[in-house]
């Protein structure tokens, strides 16, 4: 590419990554920013997607992806926290190391975790604590993302469990720490750790190296990432190359100050009255997107339109996706896929609609878990510091012509 | 013959590409607002992060803009003194503000 069309497209491209301009009332939360262009530059292994940051690196899919029950990897979202990404690593020297209160401290290679451990594939969602973040007012402080922080894929490696078996906990074992291979620019910034509790680590987690058939893509954690269904991504340790067993919590900025909600029973807090005691954000709430029509489609009149999109929560399962074609007035049953992808997967589902009236309709979506949770309007969502966990009602406008 | 040798060498390269050779992450230049204390914020910001995650952030209050250098600086470890937290939240607020001081 000339260089000088170069400057021209990113110029582009970044006054796409601005925020909309707030005329909205402080303390209402809205809909999420979903009039974002996808950017003209491709990633490595990416197609063009919408783009935040280069370094580190930050991009969301688009909302008309999210129609089936999983994400494809070229288009699955991105998100670091380090500017310093190892650009080169050597499957054939790569090395996992297994150390701390354990019987003997492993060092174990790709090719162990893929011939000498039982291979197990789950499929799960992916989705950023902080996803939709740009619904919540006034501004809650970080990537303003738009609703596609988020992917669902089959993932596929070894448990974490066989792992720590093999090396052999020590009886006073309680906490176990994963870091990656990200680094920061300076040596004092607190690396990107994650600590968790033994006893919260079932046999669903595990330690992948292939997303939907294929090696990890680079921007998604190759070679080797931590997979914990049901969990928001902030866990999901990338480029996961060290795990440390312990029997004191230790101190961490990204365990201790970030990603947490206060701790109360509405998660919620105003900007005046902080709520000191928090939590970390952990589990997943239930949730639906809207993948097609989209705000752009062209929705003709008395045509037969499929809504299709997708729902999901921390692994309860999905019951029913409700879906409303006249502005949240009335509801009904969205068809649901057979659900073979499991219960920490996406539920892909359908509703078929045809326009009768011409002009503006608003479409949406409201998943309700087995457990009984339902999303709620994005008017009654409460406000929380960091702007996680935001599952409204999702809402799509079209124009009928 | 030759046909398939080929294909299989074809093969073999996409096979690899990933692991093979060095990935790389394109740069994008962010359009970012001229004026004084760009240098500082030059300085201080683009070593761990794009100007992306400045623009994103829309316009927002002198408040909002000094706790996000303070948190920089009291949990990254940004090596920022008094002074640089100063030019950087001013800088900030005067291209990037919303005109209000909280």
């Amino acid at each position: 590419m000339e260089r000088r069309e170069f400057f021209k497209k990113a110029a582009v491209v970044a006054g796409a990554a601005a925020v909309g301009t707030s005329t909205a009332k402080a303390g209402v939360t809205e809909q999420p920013i979903d009039d974002r262009q996808v950017s003209p530059i491709a990633f490595p292994e990416k197609r063009p997607l919408i783009m935040y940051s280069d370094r580190p690196p930050l991009l969301e899919t688009p909302r008309d992806v999210f129609t089936s029950a999983l994400t494809p990897n070229d288009q699955f979202f991105v998100r670091w926290h380090m500017p310093d990404i190892p650009t080169h690593i050597d499957p054939d020297t790569f090395t996992i190391s297994v150390n701390g209160l354990v019987d003997k401290e492993m060092k174990i290679s790709l090719n162990d975790l893929k011939t000498d451990f039982e291979q197990v594939e789950v499929t799960a969602v992916l989705q950023c604590g902080g996803n939709s973040r740009s619904a919540f007012k006034p501004i809650a402080g970080g990537i303003q993302w738009g609703s596609g922080a988020m992917g669902c894929a089959r993932w596929k490696g070894v448990r974490l469990r066989d792992v720590l078996d093999r090396a052999g906990l020590h009886k006073d074992a309680v906490w176990v720490g994963f870091n990656g291979s990200e680094k920061s620019a300076y040596y004092e910034t607190p690396e990107f750790i994650r600590e968790l509790e033994l006893s919260e680590l079932d046999d669903h987690v595990i330690l992948a190296y292939e997303m939907n058939g294929e090696d990890l893509p680079y921007l998604n954690g190759y070679p080797l990432r931590l997979v914990i269904p049901g969990y928001y991504s902030d866990s999901w340790i990338k480029m996961l190359s060290n795990i440390t067993v312990t029997n004191k919590y230790r101190k961490l900025f990204f365990m201790d100050v970030a990603y947490r909600v206060p701790d109360n029973e509405t998660e919620s807090e105003t900007p005046e009255k902080r709520f000191s005691k928090t939590k970390p954000i952990k589990k997943m709430n239930v949730k639906s997107i809207i993948g097609y029509p989209t705000k752009d489609s062209i929705i003709t009149h008395k045509s037969h339109v499929v809504i299709r999109g997708v729902a999901w929560d921390s692994g309860h399962g999905i019951k029913d996706v409700m879906v409303s074609v006249d502005g949240g007035k009335t509801w009904e049953k969205a068809l649901l896929d057979d659900g073979k992808q499991g219960r920490y997967g996406y539920r892909a589902f359908r509703y078929t609609f045809k326009p009768t009236e011409f002009g503006k309709v608003t479409l949406m979506s409201k998943a309700i878990s087995k457990l009984g949770e339902e999303q709620p309007f994005a008017k009654d969502i409460k406000w929380n510091h960091g702007g996680y966990k935001y599952n409204g009602i999702d809402e799509v406008t079209v124009e009928v012509v | 013959m030759k046909k398939i040798i080929l294909v299989a060498a074809l093969f073999s390269t996409l096979l690899f590409a990933q692991t093979k050779e060095k990935v790389e992450v394109p740069y994008v230049p962010f359009p970012i607002k001229m004026g004084e204390g760009f240098d500082a914020i030059q300085t201080h910001c683009l070593m761990c992060h794009s100007f992306g995650y400045i623009t994103n952030q829309g316009r927002q209050s002198k408040e909002f803009w000094h706790k996000k250098v303070v948190k920089m600086v009291v949990h990254f470890k940004a090596p920022m003194d008094e002074k640089a937290v100063q030019e950087t939240t001013d800088y900030l607020f005067e291209h990037y503000g919303n005109g209000k001081l909280k």
